[in-house]
């Protein structure tokens, strides 16, 4: 299967939640640092016991994600692996393993934080649904 | 001696540049109290010389009650007007209505002396205040609280000036004579104003006739009263005060006028008792006593001393009921009333947040006195009728004794007062949102200085450095023993501000301390401080252009960071390190030595700073850097933000270093670049100029090309509109061709904020931003009334373009060919415009979309397209050619 074109790249990230905010072509510019990567079934994408230093999103394939042992969730396509990653390093408490012949795409934290240095509408949309996020948490 | 020249100081201490303000500012003040003090005593004689006493209450009333509707009739205007303009009028006015008044007082009406005692009222709220506001704004806070005792004491002059040459001229014209001559002295005070307004650094023209803290809401104010026990006390100790003033004054005009038959005579007692006696007593009080008095007694101690001394005068008045212990009476409560409680008042006000202080302080001006002394009237008219056997010869005896039992009140409110300041105090203290350098008094309560001294000693670190800040803007503390105590405290932020502090007042005592901060590891903050502090104590070492060398080659970054830092303070790079510093790989060092560029504002560094552009770790240190160049450095930054060869992420931040740059050259700069091809400048181009419009609204923004720029946007987004209409009717959204929609309705958007940005530069930017808020809601309530507004606002040619702009989407294919003779696309046609606009985005998703939309008429465009475009382009089209193949 060939590389996603950016354009391509672009009509993936629509579905993050944390870019929901974001215009087409603000999407265009995260998706010039996202990276595609594919995997075997078996490779650990995330892992509890290292810190997270980039986002996936789930291009096609699957990936198991498990607690203590326990699946808890099987994330497929356009979904999200390691959101928080781009805020924090902490590792998440979970696995990610893959379960099938699996493409992702890959956001550094080191090269979004770049970006929105330079961007600063990005920052400012991305901080807005952080915040309708967390208000939408306390309201609950 | 020291002492001596403390108070010299005091008095007297005009730094250079001030010399011309201060003197004319003296002279405007001595010219306005000298003319206030005939009018006072004239017009209260004239009343009490025709009518009996018994009608005087009647006049407070309508004094509270008229003079404070004018008042606040001249506020309302005032709010409008700038002070040059309200100068100017008040003084014509002023000196029209005193020539009025003199010719209509010669028929002797009896309602004429209503209407001029009124009348004296309004002068001197509208005369007297409006000096003091020119003062407020020819000095700033630091000026003000050095030299309002200089403006004091020449105010206090032209009363005491103004009351005795009233009292001689009483013998020799006749009392309505006297108006005349205060027009005469209403001139050199004007003069003088006008002096001072063509001084350098003066703008009176700038600045509105009411303050802006004088705006304030009924609602507001009643809402603040009810959260605030301390302002609930503040408002019954100002109620309780004026009503006393009002009796105390009562009884003492009638006593004066018992006591003189002749109404010259009387003109004469009142114009020396009123403008000699009162003021130098005033005087005596204010110079020697108050400072004294505030800090050994505190704040409420300071308010009791005035109910006490109307307590204890009134009761020798019920045992003496002559005119010289009235007169004393009046004499101890006015006297007190100007200094000790005014001072213990503005003290009592300071802890209150700075905003309800501003609106409770104009609401009090304009009303709460009046109230109090038109409540004090009508305390009267109720004594004098239903009490009083004969109005017209009160029994004094009987008014002392009301006045003394009111006072005893009022010293028990008093002390109230003082536990809640100091309650408020402490809260405020303990969230760190007390402000004493905003205050223009120049004394601080004992308890409060006490209550200061122990938080350094116990509080927190962070309170013990802002209680330093805050005994800092005590006058005449001694503050070397408590910076040479804070500098030795474990915690970095409280020697931080030791060395900021004894900076400030050039302590020279903790120099070996901070040549040790200087040389061991520390905070960065602290080392910046103890830098600052020792350039401004010694400059002849340690820090000298040979440490700065050798710090700027030290290996660690917050030595070099620090050099940097010592360079822009020393203001000169003696020893050439700077431009190394500059090219520093470590942002903080870059940060540090482009604020230090900027400061000493050598060309030499320019180029250097301006490549820091592109660095976002030092783009916020370069952007403030080349804003202190100033003025001189527009024309060079307007030729790299046109340079097409420069490098685009330095030339996108020049619009953001011009924006801080209030000049006219930056604007020209500005508009002139309206028109850069890539989008990003072109907003934050609009950006800065709507900040500049904001920020210097007297720079000229021309209209010309403003309007070109509107007439070019107009139409970019009626061909935007033209090319959105097919795509969204084409066949279901599939993927890639929805992306395309949603990028044209985002650049719709772009397109109108940049639309509403250009009309913000030609009308109101306030009033174009709601209107463009109100449109973007899409809610009918607030679409309409924007819609009939600008329909008001616009030109005709403007408007033409803009109001069909903002029709119903079905309606835009019709204004743009009627219009613009854009005529609605095919969606080939649109497509085709799209992946050939030369916006690489837009052209990869149009790209995208005809292969998706199996338009194959585009195949040859799309090869085109693919042909001189980035490689992003290449992939979309190849993948896109593949699909149509």
């Amino acid at each position: 299967m060939a590389e996603l074109n950016i354009v391509e790249k672009v009509i993936a990230l629509e579905g993050v939640d944390l870019l929901s905010g974001l215009q087409p072509d603000q999407l265009a510019r995260i998706a010039s640092i996202a990276t595609e990567v594919r995997h075997a079934p078996g490779k650990v994408v995330l892992d509890p016991t290292k810190p997270l230093d980039a986002l996936f999103v789930v291009l096609d394939g699957a990936v198991s994600l498990a607690k203590d042992g326990v699946e808890i969730h099987t994330a497929g396509q356009n979904d999200v692996l390691g959101a928080w990653a781009l805020f924090d390093s902490e590792a998440m408490p979970v696995t990610a393993t893959t379960i099938e012949d699996t493409r992702l795409l890959r956001i550094s934290r080191d090269d979004f934080y770049e970006l929105l240095s330079d961007n600063v509408e990005i920052t400012a949309t991305v901080f807005a649904t952080l915040v309708k996020r967390f208000r939408k948490l306390v309201g609950q | 001696m020291r002492r001596v020249r403390l108070f010299w100081r005091s008095v007297y201490d005009v730094r250079p540049g001030e010399g011309m303000r201060t003197l004319f500012m003296c002279l405007h003040m001595f010219f306005v109290l000298f003319a206030y003090y005939i009018l006072k005593p004239v017009s209260q004689a004239l009343f009490l010389n025709k009518f009996d006493i018994d009608q005087l209450p009647y006049l407070y009333i309508l004094i509270a009650i008229v003079g404070g509707m004018l008042a606040y009739a001249y506020t309302a205007v005032a709010v409008r007007s700038s002070l040059t303009a309200a100068v100017n009028w008040s003084t014509a006015i002023t000196v029209a209505c005193l020539l009025a008044l003199w010719w209509m007082l010669r028929f002797n009406f009896d309602w004429m002396l209503y209407v001029f005692n009124v009348w004296v009222s309004l002068f001197s709220i509208v005369t007297v205040s409006q000096a003091w506001l020119v003062s407020a704004n020819v000095f700033n806070s630091r000026e003000a609280k050095r030299l309002y005792g200089l403006l004091g004491l020449s105010a206090l002059s032209g009363a005491a000036v103004g009351g005795e040459v009233t009292a001689s001229l009483a013998h020799v014209l006749e009392a309505h004579d006297l108006l005349l001559v205060t027009a005469a002295v209403i001139l050199p005070a004007y003069a003088c104003v006008r002096v001072v307004a063509a001084q350098k650094d003066v703008n009176l023209s700038a600045v509105r006739a009411g303050e802006a803290d004088e705006e304030f809401a009924f609602k507001d104010i009643v809402s603040g009263i009810r959260r605030h026990r301390h302002l609930q006390v503040i408002m019954a100790i100002i109620t309780i005060t004026y009503i006393v003033d009002i009796m105390v004054q009562f009884q003492f005009s009638a006593m004066a006028k018992a006591a003189f038959r002749n109404p010259k005579d009387l003109t004469a007692f009142l114009a020396s008792f009123y403008g000699l006696y009162l003021n130098v007593i005033n005087f005596t009080m204010q110079f020697f006593l108050t400072a004294v008095i505030v800090r050994y007694l505190g704040v409420g101690g300071t308010l009791q001393i005035l109910p006490v001394m109307v307590a204890v005068t009134s009761s020798i008045v019920m045992f003496v009921p002559r005119l010289g212990a009235a007169a004393a009476m009046r004499l101890s409560e006015a006297a007190t009333r100007y200094t000790f409680n005014r001072t213990g008042m503005e003290l009592l006000y300071l802890p209150l947040p700075t905003d309800l202080k501003n609106r409770t302080k104009a609401f009090v001006d304009i009303f709460m006195d009046r109230f109090g002394r038109g409540l004090g009237g009508m305390v009267l008219v109720a004594y004098t009728t239903l009490i009083e056997k004969d109005p017209k010869h009160p029994n004094f005896t009987r008014i002392s004794v009301i006045i003394t039992s009111i006072a005893i009140c009022w010293i028990l409110l008093s002390a109230r007062a003082g536990r809640e300041y100091m309650a408020t105090i402490r809260r405020r203290l303990e969230s760190r949102r007390l402000d004493f350098e905003g205050a223009r008094i120049a004394v601080a309560g004992a308890e409060t200085v006490a209550l200061l001294e122990k938080t350094l000693q116990e509080g927190a670190p962070r309170q013990a450095a802002y209680a330093l800040g805050l005994l800092a803007d005590v006058p005449g503390y001694d503050l070397g023993p408590r910076v040479d105590a804070l500098v030795r405290h474990a915690s970095a932020e409280c020697r931080t501000k030791a060395y900021e502090v004894a900076a400030a007042i050039r302590y020279a005592g903790l120099v070996e301390p901070a040549s040790r901060a200087l040389e061991s590891p520390g905070e960065v903050h602290e080392q910046r401080a103890a830098v600052a502090y020792l350039l401004a104590v010694s400059p002849e070492g340690p820090v000298t252009a040979s440490w700065v060398e050798r710090a700027a080659a030290d290996a660690d970054a917050g030595r070099r960071a620090l050099s940097a830092y010592a360079v822009g303070l020393s203001a000169q790079d003696r020893s050439g390190a700077l431009r190394r510093l500059l090219d520093d790989r470590d942002p903080l060092v870059a940060s540090a030595a482009c604020r230090s560029a900027g400061l000493i504002g050598d060309r030499l560094y320019f180029e250097q700073v301006v490549h820091r552009l592109a660095d976002h770790a030092v783009r916020g240190a370069a952007i403030e850097s080349l804003a202190m160049y100033g003025a001189r450095v527009c024309g060079s930054l307007g030729d790299i933000l046109s340079d097409r060869n420069a490098s685009l992420a330095v030339r996108r931040r020049i619009p953001r270093v011009l924006r801080l740059i209030p000049d006219q050259r930056s604007i020209d700069v500005l508009i002139g670049s309206l028109g850069a091809p890539d989008p990003a400048i072109r907003m934050a181009v609009l950006k800065a100029l709507n900040r500049l419009r904001k920020s210097a609204p007297r720079l000229l923004f021309p209209a010309p090309p403003i309007n070109q720029h509107i007439l070019n946007e107009v139409t970019e987004c009626f061909h935007l509109h033209a090319q959105l209409a097919p795509l969204r009717a084409a066949a279901p959204p599939r993927v890639a061709s929805a992306l395309l929609v949603r990028t044209l309705e985002s650049r719709v958007r772009q397109s109108m904020e940049r639309l509403f940005r250009l009309l913000g530069l030609r009308y109101s930017p306030d009033e174009i931003y709601n209107a463009y808020l109100a449109l973007q809601s899409g809610n009918p309530e607030r679409v309409t009334p924007a819609h009939d507004y600008l329909d008001s606002l616009l030109e005709r040619e403007i408007k033409r373009l803009i109001l069909p702009l903002l029709d119903s989407p079905d309606r835009l294919s019709t204004h743009a060919r009627d219009l613009l003779r854009i005529e609605p696309k095919s969606l080939e046609t649109a497509v085709r415009e799209l992946l050939l606009s030369g916006d690489s985005w837009l052209a990869m998703c149009a790209i995208a979309s005809a292969a998706e939309l199996k338009l194959r008429g585009l195949a040859a465009d799309i090869a085109r397209a693919g042909e001189h475009a980035g490689e992003e382009t290449v992939a979309v089209a190849r993948a896109a050619a593949a699909a149509l193949a």
